[in-house]
């Protein structure tokens, strides 16, 4: 093992807590049942990263190897690093039918052609999910194993997820994955959690089918003593029923931004300076939450924002997207832009 | 424009019912859940609402209330200013013993001051009681339900002396002395 192979190998290890590694190794099966055995977790981690460093020397694992660990413990936990969304657009007839093996064909084959010195792995996880690990080096050098990219795909939706890519390399990416699509586009959707960008975009989470629906749940779950009575209860579920229709029943998504950028003229009546002037005012709104769309739904259905929903908002999870741009297109713009003080 | 006047309903048997008003409805579901538990002599009703007027939906299944109380949160201007708008929707007979002012948040920072202060001053002006209470703990909880229970009593006409509401609220009404009206 080389030096690269062993600064890899440390690195990955250094990122686990100390109770998962135990069963990443298990499921990687490069190491023999005795040296798992021998491996004391409670040990520090430098002493760790030591052990399974010469016990990697001792089996003759490569690179290979080794980054075929670092994808499992990417493929375990999925939340980790910041995700990008980019969707396929102009699907072209036959691209329905791309199956797995034509797929990575095209993959590899494109960026082999189009960059010299890269290393590429591609695997397939059970739910229909394809993950691919990009190390990119360039014409002189080779790959750099220690900032890989990320590339989730699923095969069948026209949705691609993603991480660690830097700008430069953005190019050959996108030409490379839109095999059977005439363009890519940004998604405008970026999150630290690609299990909920999959299920915002996907549509995983419980939407609200048919309106009316939800009648009577709210009362089932508050009513502890029937002598407690409450005036407004209609109003309460109609609310209910309007934040369930914008942002889903259950658990939601668990996005942590949504990001507006203004740039339309100022309409307020107050300040003459700011709105007299031609050029835009530009602004960003920011909302941020440990989970954003539980937020939103609790704010329409406490009344505390007022209904019914603005688009501003509902936008987040119909167009599946957390970063807009607003501009100053009609006249409902302005009344929209001032109802973000919640 | 219909005002909630008190005495436009026959009561009911050995029942009281106490309408509880805050903007933010928090507070008002876990006092109702204290006032209902807490008292074993009578039958207590609880209405829930936001502000007043009333949805004139629920004007016939709703019971006689004997006693209106007004949550205020003085850590938010928003609550009390919805209180001031609701209290244009009584009837003046209802300042006669049947509404109580119950502030949450009052030892909680230097704008609160003032709003306590606002909240006794209006009080004052119709004659009514502010209460104080504790609502982030269980025991803040139950000893303002025990309390309101108390008033509740004297309003609903449950109290074993010939106390009326009226007696009650010229002895517990708020009073705004000299040195707060400097203010």
């Amino acid at each position: 093992m080389d030096a690269q192979v062993r600064s890899v190998l440390r690195r990955v290890i250094q990122r686990i807590p100390n109770k998962n590694i135990e069963n990443l190794l298990k499921k990687w099966n490069c190491l023999s049942a005795d040296q798992l055995c021998a491996l004391d977790y409670t040990r520090p981690k430098w002493m760790i990263v030591e052990q399974v460093t010469s016990f990697c020397e001792e089996n003759r694992l490569n690179l290979k190897h080794i980054t075929n660990l670092e994808m499992i413990y990417h493929i375990e936990n999925p939340d980790k690093g910041v995700w990008h969304a980019c969707q396929l657009t102009e699907a072209q007839d036959d691209a329905v039918g791309v199956d797995l093996t034509q797929f990575k064909e095209q993959f590899k084959a494109h960026l082999h052609g189009v960059v010299r010195h890269i290393s590429i792995k591609i695997k397939k996880h059970e739910d229909e999910a394809i993950w691919i690990r990009i190390a990119w080096g360039d014409n002189f050098s080779k790959p750099n194993h220690l900032k890989p990219t990320y590339v989730v795909h699923h095969l069948h939706t026209s949705y691609v997820f993603i991480s660690n890519l830097m700008a430069k390399h953005k190019i050959f990416l996108s030409i490379s994955v839109a095999t059977k699509h005439g363009s890519i586009k940004d998604g405008h959707l970026s999150t630290r959690s690609l299990t909920a960008m999959r299920e915002l975009l996907l549509r995983r989470y419980q939407q609200v089918t048919y309106p009316g629906s939800l009648s009577g749940s709210l009362q089932a779950k508050s009513n502890v003593y029937p002598c407690i009575g409450k005036e407004h209860s209609e109003h309460e579920e109609m609310r209910y029923q309007m934040s369930c229709e914008a942002f889903g029943h259950g658990p939601t998504p668990k996005l942590e931004t949504a990001v507006y950028r203004l740039e339309t003229r100022y309409r307020g009546n107050g300040n003459h300076t700011l709105s007299d002037r031609e050029e835009f005012f530009r602004g960003v709104v920011r909302f941020s939450s440990s989970s954003l769309l539980d937020s939103l739904r609790h704010c329409v259905a406490s009344g505390m924002a007022e209904g019914p929903v603005t688009p501003l908002l509902s936008a987040i999870t119909q167009r599946g997207r957390n970063y807009f741009v607003i501009t100053d297109k009609g006249p409902g713009v302005s009344s929209q832009a001032s109802a973000q003080r919640a | 424009m219909a005002l909630l006047t008190p005495y436009s309903k026959v009561p009911e048997l050995n029942t009281a019912t106490v309408l509880l008003v805050e903007n933010e409805e928090e507070l008002q579901s876990k006092l109702a859940n204290a006032l209902v538990q807490y008292e074993k002599d009578f039958n207590v009703n609880v209405r829930l609402a936001r502000k007043l007027p009333l949805p004139v939906e629920n004007k016939e299944t709703r019971p006689r209330i004997d006693l209106i109380v007004f949550l205020v949160n003085l850590l938010s201007e928003r609550s009390l200013q919805s209180v001031e708008s609701s209290l244009a929707h009584l009837h003046s007979d209802c300042f006669l013993g049947k509404v109580c002012f119950l502030v949450t948040d009052a030892r909680c920072g230097s704008h609160t001051q003032e709003r306590l202060v606002s909240v006794r001053k209006l009080a004052a002006a119709h004659q009514c009681p502010v209460l104080c209470a504790e609502h982030r703990t269980v025991d803040g909880v139950n000893a303002a339900a025990v309390r309101l229970l108390n008033i509740l009593k004297v309003s609903a006409g449950m109290s074993p002396i010939a106390t009326t509401a009226l007696y009650l609220s010229s002895l517990t009404r708020c009073s705004v002395t000299s040195d707060l009206e400097e203010d």
